[in-house]
């Protein structure tokens, strides 16, 4: 272990009261500075891990250490250490908005001025200043948002957790998130996030990691890992349609897109040419040959086969960078 | 306790909640004491004789002042926790570095001042009907403050073990009602039969009421010593469970 981790989980496991076997052994170190994606499938165990870091959840077995102070044993460091931003809304109905953010700085030891002092400037950084006497319930959803990463602030925390920070959020107020988590992490926070949005995680982490059915697959340097998992790809367009894949072709793990005008596969040793050679066979004529470097998605989804279960959110996300 | 502004934080928090629903919480047992003292103890009460020694009504006002004192306590301990677990800002709290045995404690000191409160209010309409002087100022703070803490500590365990609204009321109705009842509140030993006897003096909260009795008018069914030792020891086995079940997280982390 190194002076430099901001997090260090090892051997860590975890069982529900259910006997359900939630994470397998995991081990991983975040770097303080770095901004870490952690992704996954739902129910990879994403959130559990979060919630053993952050201590609302209890584990099994091994260790789990913040800037080298053990969750356990020294719950009190790890936890000022951290602001967690959860997926769910979780205020507490009975306090106003500003007074959300100044008891919840209370509950960090912080005192009451400096608490009040933080959360006028943390309202006003995210436009709920003139909410500041209202209950939370009459906020709208991206403003429930903002003031869940406000009050994950207030203790000014050297790790910050975000929990599918985004979801739900219109277009515009995602880009701002997205620049306000740039920035913190350029002033030398640690971010560690777990999204759904795939191209999220590629935009703004230097490192990720995938678990996956409670074990992690995949942990690198961003780059690194799409270069090394899912290297380059080929998109063959066709003149003319094609019904149905030859044998040799799904043998080289080639899919058929867009009205079956679309050849996709990666690009290996050996597979180019075979590919070339079967649509030669075949009498396709080719309109166009693309070579792109995979993406953050291809690698997600070669490293956990979901697909299915992220095509919605990659369809949005398709679009919103369109739009944009 | 490391963490005290943490800890005066989640005490003023406590004590804003019911605050914030003063009319639920502080105003109804006020307004139902002085039907309960104009009703049993003016009314009814002139046609009975002295109770050991005093009249019903003098008789009355400890007992209704430890029944909402209880009610109080349980009542604000539990329904704050079940809430904060049901609406899920318990997270709030639980990551914080506040220790568990802070939590606890706040959650009580909550409890008791809401039961203070409440019984400050009882006591004050009391005085509309009869003044007396109070026999022993301390040991009336006595059992003001440990029994709060110890049913605190019990609303913390309903607020802990309930999954549903209905839960919290089932155990109110059920146990702590009939409880308090059966506790003396309204009858001395010498005015029920042998069976009633047995079972009165089996009931910790007989020894609260008679505890609180001896403190305001000198009276007592029950030896005060055995009084003051059973709400320490009823306080200190209900807290230092409840403290033992935030550590290791029942029903707070998965």
């Amino acid at each position: 272990m190194t002076d430099n981790n901001a997090i260090s989980i090892h051997n860590l496991v975890k069982y529900y009261r259910n006997r359900f076997l939630a994470l397998k052994n995991i081990s991983f170190e975040v770097n303080e500075g770095e901004f870490f994606g952690f992704l996954g499938p739902n129910g990879a165990g994403k959130t559990t891990t979060i919630n053993i870091l952050t201590g609302l959840a209890n584990f099994n077995e091994g260790t789990v250490r913040v800037f080298g102070h053990d969750v356990m044993k020294d719950y009190r460091e790890t936890r000022k250490l951290i602001g967690l931003v959860p997926q769910e809304f979780n205020f507490d109905p009975y306090l106003s908005i500003e007074q959300i953010l100044i008891y919840e700085g209370g509950y960090f030891g912080i005192p009451r001025k400096t608490c009040r002092d933080r959360a006028r400037a943390l309202l006003n950084e995210f436009g709920l200043y003139e909410k500041r006497n209202q209950d939370y319930r009459r906020l709208s959803g991206g403003m429930k948002r903002r003031l869940l990463i406000a009050r994950a602030l207030i203790h000014e925390p050297k790790i910050l957790i975000l929990d599918e920070p985004t979801a739900g959020v219109d277009l515009e107020l995602r880009h701002r998130l997205w620049q306000f988590f740039r920035d913190l992490n350029a002033r030398g926070r640690t971010i560690f996030l777990t999204t759904h949005y795939i191209e999220e995680a590629e935009r703004l982490c230097s490192t990720i990691g995938v678990i996956h059915r409670g074990q992690i697959v995949a942990f690198n340097e961003k780059n690194r890992l799409i270069r090394e998992i899912s290297g380059h790809w080929v998109v063959v367009e066709l003149r003319q349609p094609l019904k149905a894949l030859s044998e040799e072709l799904t043998r080289f793990g080639v899919t058929l897109g867009r009205e079956g005008k679309v050849l996709r596969f990666q690009e290996q040793a050996g597979v180019t040419p075979g590919v070339m050679k079967e649509i030669h066979r075949l009498g396709l004529e080719i309109a166009r040959l693309d070579v792109r470097k995979a993406t953050l998605e291809d690698t997600f989804i070669k490293l956990t086969g979901f697909k299915d279960s992220f095509e919605g959110d990659l369809d949005s996300m398709r679009m919103a960078a369109d739009e944009e | 306790m490391k963490n005290r502004t943490g800890f005066r934080a989640l005490v003023g928090r406590e004590i804003q909640r019911f605050l914030s629903v003063f009319g639920q919480t502080i105003l109804p047992p006020v307004v139902s004491s002085f039907l309960y003292i104009f009703i049993f103890g003016f009314s009814i009460g002139r046609s009975l004789q002295e109770v050991s020694g005093v009249s019903y009504l003098e008789f009355l006002i400890p007992g209704l002042i430890m029944m909402y004192l209880i009610e109080g306590s349980y009542g604000n301990a539990s329904s704050s926790l079940f809430v904060s677990r049901w609406a899920n800002h318990i997270q709030e709290i639980l990551v914080t570095p506040l220790s568990y045995l802070e939590m606890v404690l706040a959650f009580l000191i909550g409890g008791l001042v809401r039961s203070v409160l409440t019984a400050l209010g009882v006591y004050l309409v009391s005085l509309i009907f009869v003044r007396f002087p109070v026999y022993n100022v301390w040991i009336v703070l006595y059992f003001m403050i440990f029994v709060s803490l110890g049913f605190a500590s019990v609303g913390l365990l309903v607020g802990l073990l309930s999954e549903e609204f209905e839960h919290i009321s089932m155990w109110t109705t059920f146990v702590v009602e009939p409880l308090i009842f059966f506790g003396g509140v309204f009858h001395s030993m010498d005015m029920v039969p042998h069976v009633l006897k047995v079972i009165t003096a089996a009931n910790p909260i007989f020894y609260m009421v008679n505890g609180l009795r001896y403190g305001m008018i000198g009276v007592t069914d029950a030896n005060i010593y055995l009084c003051m030792a059973v709400v320490m020891v009823f306080f200190s086995t209900l807290f230092a469970f409840s403290v033992y079940l935030f550590k290791i997280g029942y029903k707070l982390r998965v």
